[in-house]
């Protein structure tokens, strides 16, 4: 146990030197787009568009759609990291390999990537947490709470993009459950309008897609409402399975 | 005698659509100070016997034991001694040479000190000193080859793998490479190598195995095989109409007998 937990540190600690290395180009990656975001929609949309009902409670839509970001940075960054960069490091620079042929196994490997991954988009968040709670939009101790669950969610979008780049044969086949799976989600999920505005059978789709009962953790926890238990299920549930499906599907390309 | 690298009736058969018998009993071994030459055509089976070696694909049965420690129930105290450089280009492009170096060396479990030691020592050996900061992506092919034997050879181990590392290079860096495979042998390394080159082969290896179909058709010394197998001492042939060369006879007649004549039957 501790010799796998040394080993996955080892793999961490090498995306963490290229994170470091490009230290402006990571930052920008990892930050400038929420930020873009939240200037355009926070501040711009906003002020044309009155107070969302969340849980029962009135709040303005600058604080609705900013906590929406909290679920966007986790499902992008988590999914993106994972799916193009894991896709990058296993096919074109196969250092996948190159690692695992060291006292590394590919099963730590493997977890390294995704605890990264989860670890780049959870940064993400917690930048618009921390925007958010400047601006008196969010609970700031709700806030303090919900950083260390964005890793969580994040684990489990990171989990998807390793999923989906174990089963793509080209880079470009990327794009079809990007478009066709992780846009959908993100633009009917409940991160820029409140999930009763929509069809009710829209509404179930996304309830069985992992991004919204994150969104509403992180509702939740941010403006005090109360949080259903089948959240904290699904969040458990997609927390298990996309990682460790991913891990044995990516397993399975490469070992033969 | 003490073995380096033991394999011992390795088979390994692909599951799926198509069952694939790649490799079907393939034994022998290396001594430290030696250099083993495992030699085939495409698809013979050499690099799934490789990729089962260093312990990446698991063997449907058989075993490999690198200093004594199985490679598949012991992988990390088997890899701890085991250096491998594959034959596809696996260097992380993210880094500069020196760095690439000194991450790999973490892998190891090697102190910082002991990293940077060894680095100054392979990148002074491997003529890449003056590349140290730059960036993998802006080396030639044959530097990026060196590198990645060097990066192979970063926690000195007892064993060394090296699946084709001198295709694609020019003849003064694949010199650059048999000095440096000849000084390791001196110092009592074991050392795997596969190649398509006759010549290398002949040349560098103690002894020689000739796999085809997923076996062993004849394992000896270079020399031996070539006794064994070429009948004349001497091989005359017409190289260009009305010009004869003769030359004596080498490793390359008996790859083609031994081989050539296995894949004509197989084509039958």
């Amino acid at each position: 146990m501790g010799e796998t937990f040394w080993a996955i540190r080892c793999v961490y600690f090498r995306y963490l030197a290229v994170f470091r290395k490009n230290v402006l180009y990571s930052l920008m990656t990892t930050i400038v787009e929420p930020m873009l975001y939240l200037l355009s929609f926070g501040f711009g949309l906003a002020t044309m568009i009155n107070e969302v009902g969340v849980g029962g409670k009135m709040i303005s839509y600058r604080a609705f759609v900013l906590s929406g970001f909290v679920g966007q940075s986790v499902l992008f960054q988590g999914f993106f990291e994972a799916a193009y960069g894991g896709f990058i490091r296993m096919y074109y620079q196969k250092i996948f390999k190159a690692m695992a042929t060291t006292p590394v196994t590919l099963d730590e490997v493997l977890w390294g990537e995704l605890t990264w991954d989860a670890t780049k988009g959870t940064l993400s968040a917690g930048m618009v947490l921390l925007i958010g709670s400047i601006l008196g939009d969010f609970n700031p101790w709700g806030a303090l709470i919900l950083f260390p669950l964005c890793y969580v969610f994040c684990f489990i979008f990171a989990g998807l993009g390793l999923w989906v780049s174990s089963l793509a044969s080209t880079i470009e086949q990327l794009a079809y459950p990007q478009y066709l799976f992780v846009f959908p989600m993100f633009l009917f999920g409940g991160v820029y309008f409140p999930m009763d505005r929509l069809p009710p059978i829209v509404g179930k789709v996304a309830w069985a897609l992992p991004l919204t009962p994150c969104l509403e953790i992180t509702r939740g926890l941010l403006f005090n409402v109360p949080i259903g238990w089948y959240c904290w299920a699904l969040v458990a549930f997609w927390a298990v399975v996309l990682p460790w499906t991913s891990h044995g599907a990516m397993k399975r390309r490469l070992v033969k | 005698m003490v073995t380096a690298l033991e394999v011992n009736a390795l088979v390994k058969h692909y599951k799926g659509r198509q069952k694939v018998e790649a490799v079907n009993g393939v034994s022998f071994s290396v001594s430290p100070g030696q250099i083993f030459g495992l030699l085939g055509p495409n698809g013979a089976g050499k690099s799934t016997t490789i990729n089962c070696i260093i312990g990446f694909f698991p063997p449907t049965s058989g075993t490999v034991q690198v200093m004594g420690y199985d490679v598949h129930t012991e992988p990390k105290k088997a890899r701890q001694l085991l250096g491998v450089c594959p034959q596809e280009d696996t260097l992380d492009t993210d880094f500069t040479v020196r760095d690439q170096l000194e991450r790999h060396a973490t892998f190891f479990k090697m102190t910082k000190a002991e990293a940077k030691r060894r680095t100054d020592e392979l990148l002074e050996r491997f003529n890449l000193a003056e590349k140290a900061k730059e960036n993998v992506e802006s080396l030639s092919g044959g530097m990026r080859r060196r590198l990645q034997v060097a990066r192979a050879l970063i926690s000195s181990p007892k064993v060394l793998v090296l699946d084709e590392p001198t295709t694609g290079l020019d003849p003064d860096a694949r010199r650059t490479l048999w000095d440096i495979m000849e000084e390791h042998r001196a110092e009592g390394l074991a050392i795997l190598l596969t190649t398509h080159y006759m010549e290398e082969a002949e040349r560098l290896c103690d002894r020689i195995a000739l796999i085809h179909g997923g076996k062993i058709l004849d394992e000896n010394t270079p020399r031996a095989l070539i006794d064994k197998h070429v009948a004349k001492e001497w091989i005359e042939e017409e190289i260009r109409p009305g010009v004869k060369w003769k030359r004596p006879a080498n490793l390359e007649d008996v790859y083609l007998s031994v081989t050539g004549s296995k894949l004509a039957a197989a084509e039958a």
